[in-house]
């Protein structure tokens, strides 16, 4: 029983759920137990690794390809020529960059503008229905988003706001401000009521005592909402699938019109570019994203 | 921190403003070939020609749903009385149809220095709706079945002949169904046209409401069908699965195959067959808003682009679509290779055979809602 | 801190004010839209249309979202519960730098990477074709509801792992040891003494991915075919190709519909938990 390991339900899972039947299996010698169950665990993590990031590992082999097709199950011919049409300077990929970038910068600011007050009013302040309030923000999580999109294009089409980047950057910042006034209400909450009365005992007044004391203080865990806000408005497909088009173009948007229009070596490329933010964004978070930050969250 | 975020957005949105001298701003419907051809080719030669202008090309999507866009658009802006955001618009028959009969275009043909090139049909005919003076065609393009030959020995030559061999030969034939592109809209739209008896009175009308019950033994045939077939995601999807060799057969835009095969996207060895009594074929056509503030420079890019050199150069010679206007405009532009090229697979006599047009506009919409409602669900 | 309450509010105006045009708003206005008729009274029509169109595709949509919320939950309770009760150090070390990885990728990149993997010819195919698994002829294409599914679970699993792993973290080891002094194995444990204790946590994560997963466009349109596909797809096709924004809202109440019901169980069940406490 002790050989047993908890990793055994999860090697079988993924040998049942194989397409086509066939099945991982070793077999296991009884008298080297450990050195077979190592072997297993081994392979299981194989296995995972493989799931994990070949997908990947594939978007990096349309990337480089130039001809590819059947009955081959490599490229034809290796070169980098889509990375030479996705990133000419009149390209769409180089517009479509600074229109994501561009867009998302404004979303922060939109959000960040609106949700630090109100993180500090739902941290600090005594407001009435204060559970309700988080709930209400909460809410667009729970709802199907793609009926709430679609009605705000047409809400904008009457304002002239359909395919405007104003209209895109309400959109990114109505999303992401869920997250962003929960982070904003937790920073603010875990920024210690003790600096603050000190402050205001030695004379500070106090909108001095928010600016030198509470947000600085705060900032690490806005930042970490900032950056969030940025990530997901930068990979925002559905939204602005129906309120941005056509004049507006997102890296996503062109992503998924070249994928469909089978362009696959721009689709890769271009899912490789929205990759690196995201990347850099997973090393960087545990440095922003303080366990007592995260505590708050929700409260 | 704040502050140099804002600084760095609002630079970047004045780079992506498209503020300058003149601009030109085309709509156009279709896959990214569209897109491409005014970006890479059409705009570039319009600029040399008209210096201090920037032409602004913006692709809405492929099959009726980018028409359907552009429409809106239109309508919307027609209603609150503003000026058009699109000074050319590129469309597919069913919306230019709905466009005239709604006052949304501007009549332009007429002054055109090459209106007369066109003496077919589809200038003056959007399936069914009078629109002559309203729209230049910009192409004139087929669908076909693309095959494999060297998986396919007994090419069916017919609807019947299909579905039959289908039945024996189940997952090896793929279309989009009516979603994602207009290729497998203009599959099903022949099967009907096939089976169901009347194929002439679908394309010339007059609309009669009944004719949609004599369909329903077709579109459980079709339903039957469907069974045996591997529904892909739109027209390039076909295509894309056509090449990974998980369909060996599938109906696509003439032009598309031969682009495909020119860029390595498709196997060399690939062949059409247009299989009777018809497959459906379209024009796309140029169209000028009738509000819109740049209506001379408008009319001069269509004027450019239905000149017999471009259609000879861009619209043969690089994409691989039959010429808008009449093809004896083409002569001495074009060279014979070229030319052949594109009938290698389907002579003009197979082509003016079984080269047909959609159902007219009501019956249209009733194929594709009786579709959605007998075969899909 | 005692300051006036209404100062508070001001503070948070602009917040409500944002979620109240673009959230609720819309909800309202797509409400009033599927339940107007074309003569403008209220009617059910465009759920009739709905229905009569999309009937299958609701099925579809109700079975892809359920397949993969169990098996995000299997998934994730084995991966959080190696990283708990693992005694293989290194084991533990790889998974948790490993599992972390589709987190932070768009479920358009994703779409993107399934295409291509999971097609006939694709790479994982080729790679288990390659390893001599399968032979050539058994190679099929995964590219429709077993592709969505496997996009949906790829995605999900490390953030429901996430959850799931801190909450265990934080769950008292003594309860643990208890039982493996009374020998238990490791599976029992997590199943009898773990699980319960982060089942709320678990129930959340859960709630949250089925919602994310009713809201997703580019997967079903990128991986699968048209027919059937997931209720998303149909309401773009209803608004791009006929503008028919009646039947599409109507499909849109259906996934509210769908949606609450799954966070109606989830209430209940805390519900009747905090009355059992």
């Amino acid at each position: 029983m002790s050989g047993k390991s908890v990793l055994s339900p999860a090697a079988e899972d993924f040998a049942l759920k194989r397409p086509g039947g066939a099945e991982v299996s070793r077999p296991v010698p009884a008298r080297t137990w450990t050195l077979g169950s190592t072997l297993l665990k081994v392979l299981a993590l194989a296995l995972f690794a493989f799931l994990l990031f070949g997908p990947l590992a594939n978007l990096v082999l349309w990337s480089v390809a130039e001809r590819w097709y059947a009955p081959f199950k490599l490229p034809v011919t290796y070169g980098l020529r889509y990375w030479e049409v996705v990133f000419r300077p009149t390209g769409d990929a180089m517009s479509s960059l600074a229109t994501s970038v561009a867009i998302a910068c404004l979303t922060v600011v939109v959000a960040l503008a609106v949700s630090v007050p109100a993180g500090y009013a739902l941290a600090r302040l005594r407001l009435p229905w204060r559970t309700g309030l988080m709930i209400l923000f909460l809410l667009p999580q729970a709802f199907p988003s793609v009926a709430i999109y679609i009605n705000v294009a047409r809400v904008f089409y009457g304002l002239g706001l359909t395919g405007t980047i104003p209209g895109v950057v309400l959109v990114h910042a109505a999303h992401g401000l869920v997250y962003s006034v929960w982070i904003a209400a937790a920073a603010f909450a875990a920024v210690d009521k003790d600096l603050e009365l000190a402050a205001r005992n030695i004379g500070a007044s106090p909108l001095r005592t928010f600016f030198t004391i509470t947000l600085p203080l705060a900032a690490p865990g806005i930042m970490a909402s900032a950056i969030f806000v940025f990530l997901e408005s930068l990979d925002e497909f559905t939204g602005t699938f129906f309120v941005g088009v056509p004049q507006v173009t997102t890296l996503p948007l062109l992503l998924y019109n070249a994928s469909m229009g089978g362009n696959y070596q721009i689709a890769s490329i271009t899912a490789l570019i929205l990759l690196v933010p995201s990347v850099l964004f997973m090393i960087v978070i545990e440095r922003f994203l303080k366990a007592d930050v995260l505590s708050k969250v929700g409260q | 921190m704040r502050k140099a975020l804002y600084a760095a957005g609002f630079a970047a949105l004045l780079f992506t403003s498209t503020a300058s001298a003149q601009t030109l701003n085309v709509a156009t419907a279709g896959d990214q070939n569209m897109v491409d051809y005014i970006k890479d080719y059409l705009g570039p030669l319009f600029e040399k020609q008209h210096p201090g202008v920037k032409v602004v090309a913006v692709g809405t999507g492929p099959g009726d749903g980018g028409s359907q866009k552009i429409y809106e658009k239109l309508e919307a802006q027609n209603k609150a009385g503003a000026p058009a955001d699109f000074d050319v618009v590129v469309i597919h028959q069913k919306a230019a149809g709905t466009m005239v009969q709604e006052n949304l275009l501007k009549k332009y043909r007429d002054s055109l220095p090459t209106g007369k090139l066109v003496t077919r049909d589809t200038a003056t005919n959007s399936l069914g709706t009078d629109v002559s003076g309203y729209v230049m065609p910009m192409f004139h393009s087929q669908t076909a079945i693309a095959y494999n030959p060297d998986l396919i020995k007994e090419v069916p030559n017919s609807y019947v002949e299909l579905r039959d061999w289908v039945k024996k030969n189940p997952k090896q034939f793929g279309y989009n169904g009516i979603k994602g592109g207009m290729s497998g809209v203009a599959f099903v739209t022949g099967w009907v046209a096939a089976f169901s008896g009347d194929a002439a009175k679908l394309e010339k009308g007059p609309y009669d409401a009944a004719e949609k019950a004599a369909w329903d033994k077709a579109l459980a045939d079709l339903k039957e069908f469907n069974k045996n077939v591997v529904i892909t995601p739109g027209n390039a999807g076909t295509l894309d699965m056509l090449n990974r060799g998980e369909i060996a057969m599938g109906p696509v835009w003439v032009d598309m195959f031969y682009t495909w095969k020119a860029e390595g996207k498709l196997p060399p060895n690939m062949r059409l067959k247009l299989v009777s009594p018809g497959m459906p074929g379209q024009p796309m056509y140029y169209a000028v808003p009738a509000k819109t503030a740049q209506d001379k420079l408008a009319t001069e890019f269509i004027a450019l682009a239905t000149s017999p050199e471009v259609q000879a150069d861009g619209i043969v010679k690089r994409f691989n679509w039959y010429p808008g206007i009449d093809a004896k405009n083409l002569e001495g532009k074009l060279d014979q290779a070229v030319w052949n090229q594109l009938f290698a697979d389907i002579p003009p006599d197979a082509l003016s055979a079984n080269g047909k047009s959609f159902p007219i506009g009501p019956y249209f919409n009733d194929i594709l809602e009786s579709y959605e409602k007998k075969v899909a669900n | 801190m005692a300051r006036p309450s209404f100062f508070g509010l001001l503070l948070i105006a602009p917040a409500l004010a944002m979620i109240g045009v673009l959230f609720l708003y819309p909800l309202g206005f797509s409400l009033a839209s599927a339940f107007t008729g074309p003569d403008g009274g209220a009617s059910l029509a465009s759920f009739q249309k709905a229905y009569e169109l999309y009937s299958t595709d609701i099925l579809f949509t109700l079975f892809i979202v359920i397949v993969s919320t169990l098996l995000t939950a299997l998934f994730s309770i084995a991966i959080a519960g190696i990283l708990t009760l693992s005694e293989t150090p290194w084991l533990v070390a790889v998974l948790r730098s490993l599992y972390r990885w589709p987190l932070f990728i768009p479920f358009i990149v994703a779409a993107q990477c399934m295409r291509t993997f999971l097609a006939k010819n694709g790479l994982m195919n080729n790679s288990l074709v390659a390893l001599g698994v399968i032979e050539p002829i058994q190679a099929t294409s995964l590219l429709d509801w077993r592709g969505i599914i496997i996009t949906f679970v790829w995605k999900q699993v490390p953030f429901v792992t996430l959850m799931l792993a801190g909450a265990m973290a934080s769950i008292d080891r003594a309860t643990i040891e208890a039982g493996r002094n009374l020998g238990a194995s490791r599976l029992r444990v997590l199943i009898e003494l773990v699980l319960p204790q982060v089942a709320q946590t678990l129930l959340v994560g859960l709630v949250l991915s089925f919602v994310t997963m009713l809201s997703v466009l580019s997967v079903p349109m990128m991986v699968a075919g048209s027919q059937p596909t997931m209720l998303t797809v149909d309401m773009a096709f209803r608004i791009n190709s006929y503008g028919d924004y009646a039947t599409a809202n109507a499909l849109g109440v259906i996934s509210y519909v769908i949606a609450g019901t799954v966070a109606w169980i989830y209430l209940r069940h805390n519900v009747r938990r905090e009355a059992q406490v």
